[in-house]
């Protein structure tokens, strides 16, 4: 959409050496829109801050004010990838695509944990599980 | 120098000789003050010897002195809460000491007074030094009475009285009204100059609207300062949601503008304490729990088996139900109209 273009300001601008990052607030306008996708954001950022890898970038916690037309949220850039990965806890890493998501069955996990009362010790090893498991079967 | 050292060592040599030949016997021990002393003396030797070598340049490294300054130091240490259970025996007898030399040559006077100092040094207590308070105060050398203190004076230079205490809050009401009211910021904003914000809101805003959207303000500002986010609760959302829903911008019909000057200070009349001049004033308690204090006269109305009949009860409690002696305490619970 070409009518209204995207505004997107930083506040509270800090680099947080210790977290080898640069943090701040972002204010997003967004005129007529309901709101601003994480995509553009990070490619918009990217242009502002000369970064060159826009994976090291992350906005989260987006909130729209009242009425609409402005939102604001939290921003970071890394100042590389394997930092990211470092500081960067996993849901976030996630939803850039830098991890992969385990899929844990939770019924098999608590079935797991059910037979698992019933030992002690050593016995609680997988092998005798699985075949307690097909047993019950 | 070299006559010093000779001397030292001849000195040392004796000494040493006499230990062996058993002079001295350690078997029954010694005291804690000969082993304090010892142990002190053998420190300073060791710094010696140690300052010695580092001040010739030689390596310190893994020589038994260091190990053996770390190991007096750390008897040392371990002496000291000794020293301190100690201490007041040790200058009593220091103490005593010291005036035992001044009495040799000393007037009639000062024997007086060390004498006085040796009772104080036995130090039990002694009932009859005690100071009554009311003895002391009433004797005065001027014949001047002054009464006994007893209690601390509290000094109520600070005290502020009810009334100017409760203009001093209504000033702060008041200014913090004026704040709120949107008349008086249009005129702040006309008085100061300020650039006309136009804000996208549909029809008219009502107060209750704006004092949200305040509250919201504050807490995104609070929130970007921590660089985290509050979760909203279920009441927040409801909040919320009954904000959002579109009354097609009627909202701010219903207000006037004398809704916000009533609750600004306009007459000087009363100097009585503030009330809440809001509506709902503890918010979402939806069922407060009433206090009912009764005074003995609406007690006895109430109680009396009344032989005048029918009680005078108000509209609103009859059509409320709150009343209890209708239909032999039947509760019209039901029945809670709002009007």
């Amino acid at each position: 959409m070409a009518d209204k273009a995207i505004t997107i300001r930083t506040r509270k601008f800090m680099t947080n050496r210790l977290l080898s990052r640069k943090q701040f607030v972002i204010d997003v306008l967004h005129p007529g829109k309901a709101n601003v996708s994480k995509a553009t954001l990070k490619e918009k950022l990217a242009t502002m801050y000369d970064v060159k890898d826009s994976n090291a970038i992350f906005v989260f916690k987006f909130r729209t004010h009242f009425g609409g037309g402005k939102s604001t949220g939290f921003g970071l850039i890394y100042d590389s990838v394997e930092n990211a990965k470092k500081y960067e806890p996993k849901y976030r890493l996630i939803r850039n695509g830098l991890d992969k998501k385990v899929e844990k069955s939770r019924k098999q996990m608590k079935e797991r944990k059910n037979r698992a009362k019933k030992l002690r010790g050593v016995k609680k090893s997988k092998a005798g599980e699985a075949a307690k498991g097909g047993k019950k079967k | 120098m070299k006559a010093g050292l000779d001397a030292v060592t001849s000195k040392v040599e004796v000494l040493t000789e006499k230990v062996k030949a058993d002079h001295f016997p350690t078997a029954d021990g010694i005291s804690y003050l000969e082993a304090k002393h010892l142990l002190l003396l053998n420190y300073c030797q060791s710094l010696v010897y140690y300052l010695l070598r580092k001040a010739k340049g030689l390596s310190i490294k893994g020589h038994p002195v260091v190990r053996s300054l770390v190991e007096i130091r750390l008897f040392l240490e371990k002496i000291r809460p000794i020293d301190k259970k100690l201490q007041y025996q040790i200058q009593k007898f220091t103490r005593v000491d010291t005036t035992a030399a001044e009495k040799i040559g000393s007037s009639d006077k000062e024997v007086d007074a060390t004498q006085n100092m040796d009772d104080l040094l036995k130090l039990r207590p002694n009932p009859d030094m005690l100071e009554s308070k009311t003895s002391a105060a009433s004797e005065d050398a001027t014949g001047v009475y002054r009464p006994p203190k007893f209690a601390p004076a509290s000094m109520a230079e600070d005290k502020i009285s009810r009334e100017e205490r409760n203009a001093l809050r209504k000033e702060k009401q008041a200014l913090r009204q004026a704040r709120q009211s949107t008349y008086v910021r249009e005129l702040m904003n006309d008085l100061e100059g300020r650039p006309e914000e136009v804000k996208e809101f549909v029809g008219t805003e009502s107060r209750e609207l704006t004092e949200y959207k305040e509250k919201l303000e504050d807490r995104a500002r609070r929130e970007e300062d921590l660089f985290t986010r509050a979760p909203l609760t279920k009441l927040e959302k409801k909040k919320m949601k009954h904000m959002k829903k579109s009354r097609n911008g009627l909202q701010g019909l219903t207000e006037s503008f004398f809704d916000e000057i009533k609750t600004l200070p306009v007459e000087d009349d009363v100097g009585g304490q503030i009330t809440g001049f809001e509506n709902n004033v503890d918010g979402d308690r939806k069922f407060k729990r009433r206090k009912v204090v009764q005074d003995e006269t609406h007690h006895k109305n109430q109680t009396a088996k009344n032989e005048k009949g029918a009680q005078a009860y108000t509209f609103w409690q009859i059509w409320q139900g709150k009343s209890q002696n209708i239909d032999g305490n039947r509760h019209y619970k039901g029945i809670k109209s709002s009007y």
